[in-house]
């Protein structure tokens, strides 16, 4: 079969993209030399720096490294974190739930409020909604988040004093047990429902600030495929024969029109991965990204390499699902074209 | 022999081409002048550039290094309004008005540099791609592939990081980072144009590659660049305010992103200013790039345009 054919093909070809984007990466951050510097102290004699450097592979050239670096992550050594003083795999681990947490909040936002704003906007062309749509997504692509997330927490935070700032209330959090990581999750899991709407108070502001980006692009294709598909024969079709308007955007229209969104999701997922650094440094999320953001300022390159390694997994295995299930909802796509 | 380009009839034709052409040009004009949003986003274009252009009239260029914030602890944290300080100071007595006005040359200076650093590579590289095909093209096409499989943003960030802060490694980073989407435009673009009956015509007529490349082949394919340099005008100062932002240029410095986060310390004490009008001309600037970028897309692409 032909969709079979085509993912085996993608599943083939998956791990030679990641391998190479490892050495891609694991050359560029070499470029700027020898990541030692996190794993001294002042105290340390010029021998002792030697030494280290012979320890870490670090006084061989790039590939011989490159090859200790790929043979500690295929034994699940991802190497030692310097701002977290631990192992990166450790960190990682307790740190990846927050950040799973708050994107897919923060998609969930975005694919609720884009495909409806974009139906809105799309059913009622060139007039009032559909303007203000549209300047409502061009401000999205040009938001920058940094600023975005300061506004909402200046408002909310400061002046309304709505909505709290972090991830939870140290008290409510300790009260029950972490068995996912998820907050959400957890706090259902042991119905404690006082930490479920602190849960979702902490959670709102970062994932709507996170989520508008995601939200612009999402709604801007949902409304620019729904003026497509209304175009037509089939809608005409089904007008003709007295279906009313509303159905006739529900049952034909809109379902066809979300097929071509579908592949802007996957796109606008890229979006809240790197979202995520900028969100979690403002509203103090204990997560990934801000973990990143530390290691970037302190040449943390065990942490660095790993983050990046992760999220461009990700967003390839995200884009892959994504085009399977384009290819699934669109029979007329010829794939591998 | 006579030379082909002196008969009468080829400097007639060659007439009436430059008609045409100049007649395209002026229906240009038209179609993008007749978008409100995309002259919205001119005006807002040259509203931003008279800034960067004008900066030394404005305000008092500060002494040695006009990019470089002045300070004044006189003033720490003053509200806007203040005498001397029209929109407050920062934590750290940096003047907000001088850090937007100084700050818009920087944000010139780096979409100006990172543009045409990642056209004129991404260019280069998508057309040896599309124009000699096969191995070259497959290799080609690979290492963009990578490229493209990290978020930008992260990518980016990751080489700032190993270069070391400052605002030319910001520029570095993103000169690596963004020239990707133009080889691939560029690629798809000399496929497509190197099809046409005209690029043949030149190849019977025994021009060389090159010039068929530099006279049929780029003018051609070249729009679509244009476009998304337009966009990447707004999207740089978006990514590279970003990075100065979470720290990775040279404090000090009289950039945008750097105000920023400055003024972020002070949110919780009542004080918004250092943060709000830096960070609305970052706004501002990606918008107006969004804008017009977008309006010409509709033009000059009418295949890309879906829309209407």
């Amino acid at each position: 079969m032909q969709i079979r054919a085509y993912i085996t093909r993608r599943l083939l070809v998956l791990p030679l993209l990641i391998v190479g984007t490892s050495i891609i990466v694991f050359t560029l951050t070499r470029v700027g030399g020898s990541p030692i510097g996190i794993y001294l102290s002042h105290e340390m004699s010029p021998d002792e720096v030697a030494e280290l450097e012979a320890r870490y592979h670090l006084d061989d050239p790039l590939p011989v490294q490159y090859y200790y670096w790929a043979s500690g992550v295929v034994r699940g050594d991802l190497g030692w974190s310097g701002v977290a003083a631990a192992p990166v795999t450790e960190v990682f681990a307790q740190k990846l739930a927050a950040t799973m947490e708050l994107a897919v909040s923060a998609a969930i936002v975005a694919v609720i409020l884009g495909i409806s704003l974009g139906t809105f906007a799309g059913a009622r062309r060139d007039r009032l909604p559909d303007h203000v749509t549209r300047i409502f997504a061009i401000s999205g692509a040009a938001m920058p988040l940094f600023w975005f997330a300061i506004l909402l927490l200046i408002v909310f935070w400061v002046y309304l004093g709505w909505f709290p700032i972090g991830r939870s209330d140290p008290d409510v959090w300790a009260s029950i047990s972490h068995p996912t990581g998820l907050y959400t999750v957890d706090s259902l899991l042991n119905l404690n429902f006082v930490a479920f709407r602190d849960a979702l108070w902490h959670l709102f502001l970062p994932a709507m600030a996170l989520g508008y980006g995601a939200t612009a692009i999402i709604a801007r294709m949902m409304r620019s495929s729904l003026v497509e598909e209304e175009q037509e024969d089939y809608v005409d079709a089904a007008r003709a024969k007295g279906l009313p308007e509303r159905l006739v955007l529900r049952r034909h229209a809109r379902r066809n029109a979300l097929i071509p969104t579908v592949t802007v999701i996957g796109l606008s997922f890229g979006f809240l991965l790197q979202g995520s650094v900028v969100a979690e440094i403002i509203f103090r999320w204990p997560g990934l990204g801000r973990w990143m953001a530390d290691a970037v300022l302190r040449g943390d390159q065990a942490t660095i390499m790993a983050y990046v390694m992760f999220t461009a997994i990700l967003f390839l295995l995200v884009n892959l699902a994504v085009d399977v299930i384009y290819a699934y909802l669109d029979r007329r796509v010829v794939l591998g074209k | 022999m006579v030379d082909v380009a002196d008969t009468p009839a080829v400097a007639v034709a060659a007439d009436s081409a430059w008609r045409v052409r100049l007649g395209r040009f002026r229906e240009l004009g038209v179609s993008i002048f007749s978008n409100p949003t995309t002259v919205a986003g001119l005006i807002l274009i040259v509203l931003m550039l008279s800034i960067a252009a004008f900066a030394p009239l404005i305000t008092e260029p500060n002494t040695p290094d006009p990019y470089q914030m002045p300070r004044d602890w006189s003033a720490i944290s003053v509200p806007p309004g203040s005498p001397g300080h029209p929109l407050g100071t920062t934590n750290v007595g940096g003047d907000v008005f001088y850090g937007i006005v100084w700050g818009a040359r920087t944000s010139l200076r780096l979409s100006v540099i990172v543009v045409s650093i990642t056209v004129v590579v991404g260019v280069t590289i998508g057309s040896i791609a599309g124009f000699r095909g096969g191995r070259v093209d497959e290799v080609l096409m690979r290492i963009v592939d990578v490229f493209l499989s990290i978020p930008e943003l992260i990518f980016a960030l990751a080489i700032a990081a190993v270069l070391g802060p400052s605002f030319r490694n910001i520029v570095l980073a993103l000169a690596v980072v963004f020239w990707v989407k133009y080889a691939r435009i560029m690629r798809a673009q000399v496929i497509h144009v190197k099809e046409n009956e005209y690029v043949d015509a030149a190849r019977v007529i025994g021009d060389s590659k090159l010039r068929i490349y530099f006279k049929d082949v780029l003018p051609n394919s070249i729009t679509p660049v244009i476009t998304q340099a337009t966009l990447d005008m707004g999207n740089i100062v978006l990514v590279g305010a970003t990075l100065a932002f979470i720290g990775l240029a040279e404090a000090g410095l009289a950039e945008w992103g750097i105000l920023v986060s400055e003024g972020q310390a002070g949110i919780s004490a009542g004080r918004w200013w250092a943060s709000t009008f830096p960070g609305l001309m970052v706004f501002l600037w990606a918008l107006a790039f969004n804008l017009f970028g977008d309006g010409l897309r509709d033009v000059l692409d009418p295949r890309t345009e879906t829309s209407r």
